[in-house]
């Protein structure tokens, strides 16, 4: 039986368990999660790296959106200026140019917009697969389950961006939106590994006894007892998912298998500058440290959460 | 000269949140062949203070910051880590609350039977099997020398803390120190073990500490026994006396919690518990910690402002108490 | 133990199966020719003669049991485009250049990544741990084409050290097998660190203490042990990300591997060639995935009684 390395990562610690402290008796009763989101937004704020990292996250989606706005250089229809080409930094652009003349700050946060859109995209799609097919394998159990998760094995044993490559093949084009569907086809399993995983644990809780047993009906336990306390653990499964799905999508457009022109993702760029590296090496690096950038404080805003939302693991670090 | 005798102990954890004293100035003195117990509720620090004897307590957060443990003349406060190591087992043992998680499941009883004897004696490979079998045999389990070979899942809980003991008793040790033993057992297993315990203590002449919230473990095991809350001791005496005469209104507290189905002391109707929660050990309140707590408290004895002495009532009977019971009564009377 | 190793062997029989139906079922829902996307256009009739020479012609539960029967005799067929040779020659000449590339990263993952957890978790918060944390993030977060380059750069142009592309000797097997192996090696570190962390606040660590056991004891018998076992774990996957992900290494330093042919066989609509170094690597991950269990019952002995 397979296991991605993120399972073991992420899903290790079961989520402190919240209704059986906090609601008032019986079924359907609201569940009291307020205190929980503020004790760990509290927990998170003290974690230094996370919030460092949380911050150059938002700062640089902002950049990429806010940037090309207001930026002097409209990347798509000014004219190709040669003769400006490869420029070094300087104060009028500042990371350079590239091969056409273009401004390289303006393109990065282009750039950086195509490859936080996939991420995220292909991040939601992801969870979106996951916790359906989860919930249902986890939830149902008996055979149900067992098919599901054979099928999973299969699955597990197709190398997961050849199988995005087979599935882009399939789509025959290559924009946002697509990039999205074959990245998050070729890598829901873990998340729905996870989410099966939780929903079988908490599954066997009394208060799930008792919601049945006050005549709840299957729906019902599922979205207002399962689900929002999976909630936790689906978090920290989305952080750890964006990492893979940028690099996903980076390796693809980098040996030309991913967006396509006009389109440029950070990736792309990354390509583009392949073939002048020795040269000119800032035009592959600056990409490639942008998503270097975005993938680790994905990871640390990840662990941050883990450690906010679970203080077992805290009490680990402190000594 | 007495086998252990602990003076003033402050063991401290220093976390984020604050300095936790967890062991807050106690004393007491265990002598050759005699059981003391510890007894008191969760977080009283009776744990803590074991570990600190053994100086097992976790380097970082925590330390001894006072105080000194005399074992065979030295102060084990003083040794180097090195030098604790060949104490630890050969001259001093611990075995523990949870036989489920303190054995290795990955190891066989074997290995973690022989690697004592190999680490403090040296023996061979075939002198170690002999004498593990043996040992396996004096905690009574069946068929030894076959389930040697036996991982700790095979066994079952009972079974596990027998084999516990067996691994604690390998080399002898003066002094055993046996955290809750039986607390995580089965009540039908529980007397089995304590029997074994004593059965065990006697032949091989050791002291023993005993720690426990259960007065009942205390009742059988002890010869003299300490109340421990909120880090301290509240009252020291022998177990008879203990029993007979209980001073500290926390004690009789905890001797009335006790169920009693038949005898004298027959209670009908609902348990008696012990109302509110023990005080915080960052910040414990400047008077008697259990004040907060004792039916005997009022407003004006001083007993919130002022931390009692922990002094003899009578001979062989020490009580942290401003209204320890013998005065109460004289009090009443009077 | 037979037992175990048997049970889990039948089962990878329907899971291949299911694979390479997954497989077959994807590529057949590409658009495209592999005859018509060659230079030479075909005639309508060579066309259909091509087709059905290649069973093309019959109904896609045909072609799959063919397919299927082929694969258990180790037949993959011939490739499509280049018609002179067969996908298992390919694989032949190509598939043991990846293979190396991708064990050679393994070798360097787990000879790096385990230690370097090891000892921060044993130094944990100091600066060592700190700075060991800090490599392997770097080398999870970078990109390894980025790596790449960089490593081509510095070490081959500026420095001259080693070559910057081609597989014909050791010297030019150490820089794109430690590009590959440092995501890897950034994974064993935290997982290793944090297993280790975890493993010592184990109660049976605490006996350990109690019985005077010297650290080194403890650590090596009591700790390491237990603590490898959600490595092992995740080697599996590992491995199976590192031989999918070769292609990109294989391109940025030229070595004629499996994978960069992948991409081009995708590119050809070469069928036959995708569906076999799929199903290759498949199989491969399977095993991988075999081992992994096999190896977990050895180390766990609780697995061993469980059912699978």
């Amino acid at each position: 039986m397979s296991a991605d390395p993120r399972e073991a990562y992420a899903s290790g610690t079961a989520l402190p368990d919240v209704v059986t402290g906090a609601a008032a008796p019986g079924a359907g009763a609201p569940l009291q999660q307020a205190n929980l989101w503020r004790d760990a937004w509290r927990r998170y704020l003290q974690n230094k790296g996370a919030v460092i990292a949380g911050g150059i996250f938002v700062a640089f989606v902002l950049f990429c959106v806010i940037w090309p706005i207001v930026s002097p250089y409209d990347i798509t229809n000014d004219p190709l200026n040669f003769s400006e080409a490869y420029e070094t930094p300087s104060l009028q652009h500042p990371l350079g140019t590239d091969k056409l003349g273009k401004d390289m700050l303006t393109k990065l946060a282009l750039g950086g917009r195509i490859s936080i859109a996939i991420g995220v995209g292909a991040t939601l799609m992801i969870l979106l697969i996951g916790v359906v097919y989860g919930s249902i394998a986890g939830f149902a159990g008996g055979v149900l389950d067992n098919i599901q998760m054979r099928l999973l094995d299969a699955l597990y044993g197709l190398p997961y961006l050849p199988f995005a490559i087979i599935v882009l093949a399939i789509i025959g084009e290559n924009n946002i939106w697509t990039m999205v569907i074959a990245l998050s086809i070729a890598s829901w399993f873990t998340a729905a590994r996870i989410v099966r995983g939780q929903i079988i644990t908490l599954k066997e809780n009394d208060y799930i006894r008792a919601a049945k047993a006050v005549g709840a009906r299957w729906y019902r336990i599922l979205t207002r007892h399962l689900l929002p306390n999976t909630l936790g653990v689906l978090i920290i499964a989305i952080f750890l998912e964006l990492p893979g799905v940028i690099l996903g999508e980076a390796f693809l457009s980098f040996i030309g298998l991913g967006i396509s022109p006009p389109d440029a993702s950070l990736g792309s760029m990354a390509q583009e500058g392949r073939e002048v590296y020795r040269v000119h090496p800032y035009v592959i690096a600056i990409p490639s440290i942008a998503i270097a950038m975005l993938v680790l404080c994905a990871n640390f805003i990840a662990d941050g959460m883990r450690d906010a939302l679970d203080p077992r693991t805290r009490e680990t670090k402190e000594h | 000269m007495a086998l252990l005798e602990v003076d003033n102990l402050h063991t401290q954890f220093f976390t984020r949140q604050g300095v936790v004293k967890a062991v807050d100035g106690i004393s007491f003195t265990v002598e050759a062949g005699k059981t003391l117990g510890i007894v008191g509720e969760s977080g009283c620090g009776k744990s803590v203070t074991a570990l600190s004897l053994m100086g097992l307590i976790p380097k970082p957060p925590a330390r001894i910051v006072e105080g000194s443990v005399m074992f065979q003349g030295r102060d084990l406060t003083k040794l180097s880590e090195r030098e604790l190591e060949d104490v630890r087992g050969k001259e001093m043992a611990m075995i523990f609350q949870d036989p489920m998680t303190s054995l290795n499941p990955t190891l066989r009883i074997k290995t973690q039977i022989t690697e004592v004897l190999d680490r403090h004696y040296g023996y061979s490979k075939d002198e170690a099997v002999k004498k593990a079998i043996e040992l396996l045999e004096e905690v009574q389990i069946p068929r030894a020398a076959e389930r040697l070979n036996d991982y700790p899942h095979r066994f079952s809980g009972g079974m596990r803390q027998r084999v516990m003991i067996a691994i604690a008793l390998a080399c002898n040790p003066k002094l055993l120190l046996a955290d809750e033993p039986t607390t995580a057992l089965d009540v039908t297993v529980q007397a089995e073990i304590l029997d074994l315990l004593e059965e065990l203590r006697r032949e091989h002449d050791m002291g023993m500490i005993m720690i426990t919230h259960d007065m009942g473990v205390i009742a059988e095991t002890a010869d003299e026994v300490a109340v421990m809350y909120a880090g301290q001791f509240v009252e020291q005496t022998e177990t008879q006396e203990l029993f007979d005469h209980p001073e500290h209104p926390y004690t009789e507290a905890l001797l009335e919690a006790l169920p009693q189905l038949e005898g004298e002391g027959i209670r009908h109707g609902r348990l008696r518990s012990i109302a509110g929660r023990p005080p915080d050990l960052i910040l414990p309140p400047p008077g008697c910690r259990f004040a907060p707590r004792c039916p005997h408290a009022s407003l004006g004895d001083g007993c919130a402002e002022q931390l009692p002495d922990l002094k003899p009532i009578r001979q062989g009977h020490l009580v942290r108490s401003r209204h320890p019971a013998s005065q109460r009564e004289a009090a009443v009377t009077a | 133990m037979t037992a175990f190793i048997i049970r889990r062997l039948l089962w990878t029989i329907p899971v291949l199966l299911l694979v390479i139906l997954l497989t077959f079922v994807l590529m057949r829902q590409i658009e495209g020719n592999p005859f018509r996307r060659t230079s030479r256009a075909v005639s309508p009739a060579v066309q259909q003669n091509l087709e059905r020479k290649f069973n093309l012609d019959e109904p896609w539960y045909v072609q799959y049991a063919l397919y299927v029967k082929g694969v258990f005799t180790f037949d993959l067929g011939p490739s499509l485009v280049t018609r002179d040779r067969t996908v298992n020659d390919i694989i032949k000449e190509h598939f043991p250049k990846s293979l190396e590339l991708g064990l050679l990263a393994f070798v360097w993952a787990i000879a790096l990544g385990i230690p370097m957890g090891v000892v921060a978790a044993l130094r944990q918060n100091t600066a060592y741990d700190y700075t060991l944390m800090f490599i392997s993030n770097v080398g999870y977060a970078v990109p390894s084409f980025l790596v790449a380059t960089l490593l081509i750069y510095y070490v081959s142009l500026k420095a001259g050290l080693l070559p910057t592309n081609g597989w014909e000797g050791w010297k030019y097997k150490i820089l794109p097998s430690f590009a590959l192996g440092l995501l890897p090696m950034a994974y064993f570190a935290r997982l290793v660190r944090g297993s280790m962390l975890e493993t010592l606040q184990q109660d049976y660590v605490r006996t350990a203490k109690a019985k005077g056991l010297r650290r080194r004891r403890i650590v090596m018998v009591h700790v390491l042990r237990n603590s490898l076992i959600p490595a092992v774990t995740a080697m599996a996957p590992l491995l199976g990300f590192i031989i999918t992900g070769t292609f990109v290494i294989e391109i940025i330093f030229s070595i004629p591997g499996i994978g960069r042919y992948f991409v081009t066989a995708i590119s050809s609509r070469d069928y036959s060639v995708v569906m076999g170094i799929t199903v290759l690597t498949s199989v491969i991950i399977i095993l991988a995935n075999l081992v992994v269990d096999i190896l977990y019952g050895i180390l766990d002995p609780r697995t061993r009684d469980a059912r699978t």
